[in-house]
Formats: C-alpha cells, sequence, structure tokens
C-alpha cells in the first residue's frame, strides 16, 4: 500500500489514527523537549537579553530598549571592522586548507610503505589544543629569540626582521598560517574517505581511454570528490568564522585580527556588558547560519548531482 | 466593534498590548543611570574584628610567590582561634575576575575575602558586592602610604584594604648605558647604539595602558581627574604619543614591544640585547639568576622632561571583604594582622612584594632582602591610581587600543588623542 493510499483512508479510520497519532506525539516529545532545552532555550535567552541593558553603574538594575543593543553594534566601526577581518581570515584559511588537505589526501592514498603510520601521524597537529598550537606559534615568531625569526635571519632571507605579530597584515598571516597547520589533515581526512569510495573501475576505464593522470585528475577525481570538499568547506567556514582562541592568544585582536566572536567575549566578559554583548553573538551567530544557509543551498545541489551523476 | 473580533485575533491583541505595555514599563524602571552605588552598602565595623573565631576563606590568583601561604599560616600561630585558608580561583589575572565576578554575582558564601586588582573596587562596589571598609581604614591609613589606600577609594568610601602594592622601575645595563634622570635623556641613551634599546609592554592589553599612562603621568597630563571628568585630549597625550610612536620609528625601543607582555619583556631583556627595561619589581630576583646578574642598576621611573614631577602608576593587590561574608569579623581580623608593620616587612622579606606601609622600606632587615627598596619607594610614592571608574575595563581598552594604533602607525597622535577621548566618554555613558 503506497504512503497515498494511506493518507486516503484516512477519514475512515478516524478513531484507531488518532490513538496512534497520539501514540507518536508521546513518543517523540522526550525528544522535542531535550532539542528545546538544548538547542531553543540558551538561544532564546540570548535574545532575551540581547534586548536590555543591565547597569554596570548600579546594582540589579536593567531596562528593556528593544532593538537597540543590535542598532548601536550594526552602526559601530567595531563591529563591521570585526566582521570583515572574521571574513578575510575565513577565506584565507579556509582556501589554502582545502587546497592543501585535498594535496594532502592524494599523497596519503597511494600506496607507499608506512602509510597507515602517516596516515595517523598527520592527524597530529588536528589532536593539539588550539590555545597550545597558538602559543606555540607566538614563541616562534617571537621577533629576537623565535626560530622562525632567527632561521629567516641565519639564511639571510626577507622576514627575519619583521615583528610578525605587531604588524597588520602579517599578523593575519600567522594567524591563517597556525589555522591552515592545525586544520588542514582535517581537511584531508574528510577527502581522503571521499578519495576511497571512488571505484578503481572509473580509473581503468579512463586509463583504457588514454587520458592522462592530469585530465583524470580535472575530470574524474575531482568531480566525484565534490561532496567530501563541499562539506569539508562547510565545516570548516563554520569554525572560522566563529574564531576565537587564535587571535586571542597571538595578538589579543592587534593590528587588525579582532574576530566577531572576540568582540562579543569582551563586551560579555571583560566589560559586562550582558545586553550588547549578547546582541554582538547573536549578531555572530546569525552572520554563521546565513553563510552556511548559502553554502548549502549552492552546494547542497552539488552533493545531490554529485550523488545523481554517480548513480 | 471590539466585540465582532474573533477570539484568536483578540487574544493577540491582548498579548501585544501586553508586550508593549510591559515594555515600557520596564523602560521606565530603569531611568537613569545613576553615577554612585547604593549608599545603602553595609559598612564593617572595626570592633567586630575584636574575639572573632572560626574558619575564613581568602579567594585570589595564583600564589606565585607563596605569600598567602605564609600570611595564612602566620595567622593562625598568632590566632589559634581563627583559621584563614587560601584558595587560588584563576591563574591569570583575567580569569581570576571572571572568578570573582562569578562568584559575586551568585551571591556564594565560599569566599569571605577577594584579593582585588587595584583597578576593580569601584566596579564591584557599584554592584554592591563588597563591604564598606571606610571605618576600618580611617584607623589604620596613617600607617599605609597615601597613594596606595587611594586605590581602594571610590565615591568618597574605602572600599578594601590595600596588602602590597607595585609599582614599575626601570633596569639599565650596567657599562652600556646611564641611569635615566628623564624619560627624554632614557629614549635618547636608547637610541645611540643598536645595544641600547628599550623594551616594555605595548602588546594590545592593560599592560599598555599602564607603560602609555606612566609617560602621560610623568610628562603632568591626565586621564580622567578625580571627579571624573575626561581629560586625556590635552597636548601632553600627544606629545607623549608622539614621543612614543617615533621611539619606535628611530629605534629608541625595540619594535617588537609591539608583541611583549610582561614575561615577553623580560625574556628579550635577559638575552642582554637591550640596554633599557621597563618592568615591575619581580624581575629583580629572576635577572639576578640570569647571565646579567649584578651587571645592571635599577632606578625608579624618571620625569618625562624634567619639568613635571616624575610619576607612575600604582599596581598591587588590596582585600575586598565579600558582602555575602558569614564571618566578617574574622576577616577583619585577618586584613588587620596583614597590614601590621610588623608582618608588611615580612611581604618584603620573604616574598620580594613591595610592602604598603613606608617604614619596611628603611628596614636593615628588609634593604638586604630587597636592595632596590628606596628605588621602589621612589617609584610607589610618586606613583598614582588609574582611573578610577566602575567602567574601568571599557576605559582601559579606549586607552591601550588607541595607543597601540598610534605605535603601530595606523593612526595619528592627534587623531588616537582624539578617539581615546570620545571612547571614553562613550564608555562613561554606558547604563
Amino acid at each position: 500500500m503506497t504512503s497515498a493510499q494511506k493518507l486516503a483512508e484516512r477519514p475512515r479510520t478516524f478513531g484507531y489514527d488518532r490513538a496512534e497519532r497520539r501514540l507518536a506525539v508521546r513518543m517523540v516529545a522526550p525528544s522535542l523537549i531535550l532539542m528545546f532545552l538544548v538547542a531553543a532555550v540558551p538561544i532564546g535567552y540570548a535574545v532575551w537579553l540581547s534586548l536590555h541593558q543591565y547597569s554596570v553603574r548600579q546594582a540589579g538594575l536593567s531596562r528593556f530598549v528593544g532593538l537597540d543593543n543590535y542598532l548601536d553594534a550594526l552602526s559601530s566601526g567595531a563591529w563591521w571592522s570585526a566582521f570583515g577581518q572574521t571574513f578575510t581570515f575565513a577565506a584565507a584559511s579556509v582556501s589554502l586548507e582545502l587546497v592543501l588537505g585535498t594535496a594532502m589526501a592524494l599523497l596519503l592514498n597511494m600506496t607507499f610503505r608506512g602509510r597507515g603510520l602517516l596516515r595517523t601521524l598527520v592527524l597530529l597537529p588536528y589532536a593539539i589544543l588550539t590555545v597550545v598550537s597558538a602559543i606555540t606559534w607566538q614563541t616562534m615568531f617571537e621577533p629576537t629569540l623565535g626560530l622562525v625569526t632567527t632561521v629567516l635571519r641565519g639564511l639571510g632571507l626577507p622576514g627575519g626582521d619583521i615583528v610578525w605579530l605587531g604588524e597588520s597584515g602579517y599578523a593575519m598571516a600567522v594567524i591563517v598560517l597556525a589555522d591552515v597547520w592545525k586544520t588542514a589533515p582535517f581537511v584531508a581526512l574528510l577527502v581522503l574517505a571521499g578519495l576511497q569510495v571512488i571505484p578503481d573501475e572509473v580509473y581503468e576505464a579512463a586509463e583504457l581511454d588514454g587520458s592522462t593522470k592530469w585530465t583524470t585528475f580535472i575530470n574524474i577525481t575531482l568531480p566525484l570528490l565534490k561532496p567530501a570538499i563541499v562539506l569539508a568547506a562547510i565545516f570548516r567556514t563554520m569554525d572560522a568564522l566563529r574564531v576565537f582562541d587564535l587571535p586571542f592568544v597571538l595578538t589579543r585582536g592587534a593590528n587588525g585580527t579582532e574576530s566577531m566572536s572576540m568582540l562579543a567575549y569582551t563586551e560579555l566578559r571583560e566589560n559586562r556588558l550582558v545586553g550588547e554583548g549578547s546582541a554582538l553573538s547573536i549578531l555572530t551567530f546569525l552572520t554563521v547560519m546565513a553563510v552556511s544557509v548559502i553554502y548549502i543551498r549552492f552546494a547542497g545541489g552539488n552533493i545531490r548531482a554529485a550523488a545523481q551523476e554517480k548513480q | 466593534m471590539k466585540a465582532s473580533m474573533p477570539a484568536g485575533r483578540r487574544r493577540l491583541a491582548k498579548s501585544v498590548v501586553a508586550t508593549v505595555a510591559m515594555g515600557v514599563l520596564l523602560a521606565g524602571c530603569g531611568g537613569s543611570p545613576a553615577a554612585t552605588p547604593n549608599s545603602t552598602a553595609a559598612a564593617v565595623d572595626p570592633k567586630s574584628a575584636e574575639g572573632a573565631k572560626g574558619d575564613i576563606t581568602i579567594c585570589g590568583g595564583k600564589d606565585a610567590s607563596g605569600i598567602h601561604k605564609n600570611t595564612t599560616a602566620a595567622f593562625h600561630k598568632a590566632n589559634p582561634t581563627m583559621n584563614a585558608k587560601y584558595v587560588e580561583i584563576g591563574s591569570s589575572t583575567d580569569q581570576q575576575r571572571t572568578q570573582t565576578v562569578q562568584r559575586l554575582e551568585g551571591k556564594s558564601t565560599e569566599c569571605d575575602i577577594f584579593m582585588m586588582d587595584v583597578t576593580w573596587a569601584p566596579e564591584f562596589a557599584a554592584q554592591n558586592w563588597l563591604l564598606d571598609q571606610t571605618p576600618v581604614m580611617e584607623k589604620i591609613k596613617d600607617r599605609l602610604i597615601p597613594s596606595t589606600a587611594q586605590t581602594a577609594l571610590y565615591d568618597g568610601k574605602y572600599w578594601a584594604t590595600p596588602f602590597y602594592t607595585n609599582a614599575g622601575l626601570i633596569y639599565s645595563a650596567k657599562g652600556k648605558v646611564a641611569k635615566p634622570a628623564t624619560w627624554q635623556e632614557l629614549y635618547a641613551e636608547a637610541a645611540k647604539a643598536p645595544g641600547n634599546g628599550l623594551v616594555y609592554q605595548a602588546q594590545q592589553y592593560e599592560g599598555l595602558t599602564v607603560n602609555f599612562l606612566e609617560l602621560l603621568y610623568s610628562a603632568g597630563g591626565e586621564a580622567v581627574n578625580d571627579k571624573g571628568e575626561v581629560k586625556i585630549d590635552s597636548p601632553e597625550t600627544r606629545e607623549v604619543l608622539r614621543f612614543m610612536a617615533d621611539g619606535i620609528k628611530n629605534g629608541s625601543a625595540d619594535r617588537a614591544v609591539m608583541t611583549y607582555k610582561e614575561d615577553e619583556t623580560r625574556l628579550a631583556y635577559e638575552s642582554g640585547n637591550f640596554g633599557y627595561e621597563r618592568n615591575w619589581p619581580h624581575v629583580y630576583r629572576l635577572l639576578n639568576k640570569t647571565k646579567l646578574a649584578g651587571k645592571f642598576d635599577v632606578s625608579p621611573l624618571p620625569s618625562f622632561d624634567g619639568k613635571s614631577a616624575a610619576s607612575g602608576v600604582l599596581g598591587g593587590w588590596n582585600f575586598a571583604i565579600s558582602a555575602f561574608s558569614q564571618n566578617s569579623g574574622a576577616a577583619l581580623a585577618y586584613i588587620n594582622f596583614a597590614t601590621t608593620p610588623e608582618w608588611q616587612k615580612h611581604v618584603a622579606m620573604d616574598n620580594s612584594q613591595a610592602p604598603v606601609n613606608e617604614a619596611a622600606y628603611s628596614d636593615p632587615e628588609v634593604l638586604k632582602a630587597m636592595p632596590f627598596a628606596k628605588e621602589l619607594l621612589a617609584s610607589v610614592k610618586g606613583a598614582k591610581p588609574r582611573p578610577q571608574s566602575p567602567v574601568y575595563p571599557q576605559i582601559s581598552q579606549a586607552i591601550y587600543k588607541n595607543v597601540h594604533s598610534v605605535l603601530s602607525g595606523s593612526a595619528s597622535a592627534d587623531e588616537a588623542t582624539k578617539k581615546m577621548a570620545e571612547d571614553i566618554k562613550t564608555a562613561q555613558d554606558s547604563f
């Protein structure tokens, strides 16, 4: 019996159907309530906070200000510069991670001795706490004693006398580098998983048709990898737009590296401006949401198309 | 007309009216922000310390020098009926502040005394989180260095008692550079040779506010006056900003200082590549453990150009009694004990911290353990508190962000000065 027929029969089995539906509601209710508590309540509470101001000058005083906190944020230079800087960071780091991660995945997919070990080792940076790796990078780029600067100076290469974390542009470059170092392996792992489901027959057929390695890569591997790459891109972009720990440790947001999350943190934690900070958090949340929706609308089609092609 | 409204829509209309009304009501409740804390804050009774007994807990940062361990132990020995316990609630000052705020917001009774950075009192007092210590301070004020007592003052009342203080010092490499009498002299000497340079703290954080205000105060300028008026838009501010930016441009100060906090500064100086270092007194002991041991001089912060008096910015830690303490009498007894001239000597001798009691600095035992005590006292006595305001964190951000933008060359001294004044005013207008 198809579902359409089932629907058509509905009125006749009304009593039974209602009982069943009630049961269904009861069965689903616990998870719905849980979802509500875990997701909706905190977000709802943050929205509620963001519509108020809580006095930092007098105990227990608060007032409802409607959308004022949002309007203040959106008309401030601080929000838009953090917005621009976060997107610059996300664009640079995600694109580098995708290119490098894919390259790493292709290498790891080849057969050679010690492949299993290498696949594990490659993930090492991803396993290290971001704050710890950030402190390590900070030490390496330290102007007088840092490893990177000392080596560059020793070899007479440019860059040895640059205060990397103290200049706009260079500071962002170090933050991007630290992020790429850490998460390119994660992208590699996702892409590797994608590579492994491509059947060998496709390659054999291509070889029979006289396809070169490069054309095989462009016309076969890459299109079939698209879903995996898109998935990695979504994950990484969402993470990158929420970046906090790297700039917090490396520059404290100086020299054009303040991210949206850092701005919200400063208002909420350091300045205890609960309403204003919540508004910034919600704005950050909405930005990340909007970007993921765009991704899924565009790339979601890609994933489906790729899946259909495969069939 | 109303009666003909469908029930659903009527309910909706009702709720809309209710919401709007509530909004208006809440907005009305807010009223204009008051600048002063509630005058109803409870004051500690100086007599409550007499005959106090039982346990108290002191909450503060990491006890790296062991000062709190020593003090609590000695307190128990002198007062067997009372027991004090020190709890570390954060490894950095930022973390400690977050933890303190969380406990106070939740009206926790866990901590009787909070260790307070000298900039926190106004903010916490405004939230009614602290007991008013004025009656106590009036009694012991005479034995404290006046500038240190000032850090606990807000709205005409004392909200804390200073435990130990802190002020910046200049370390200069013997044989390479001369001890400076003015900042101008120091910068000129530092620019003479590559190995003469100055290192200080100019990363975008609280430390930069301190480093900048030290020069500004020495130049006769100020940020916010006693009445809370913003005074930073001044020729002195412009001059100091230009002076600092030029210093980085012409190599008086290493460009890398823009990434330095206290520890980075110390490590860079220990490499032996620099002539001058601006840092806190604790560096003295550490520097003597390196290859530079005995090869450096210590001097108080200099005046700016010889025209105005040398000055600086006070650091250090104060004791505040939580408004939710269950044993404020014993807490007070502890504070009385820790600020006695006798115990203040130990603060210097055993833990190399700067006493808040002036007599301690000339004590022979202290001088033996802290040979630079005279220079330190000069720095402490000349130093002034940072702006005292419940919105201090925002005021400090307004200062260090704009100073940093001048040092990195992305804003002119004039632009940054105007922006600083504007940002501080915005901060002061916080609800």
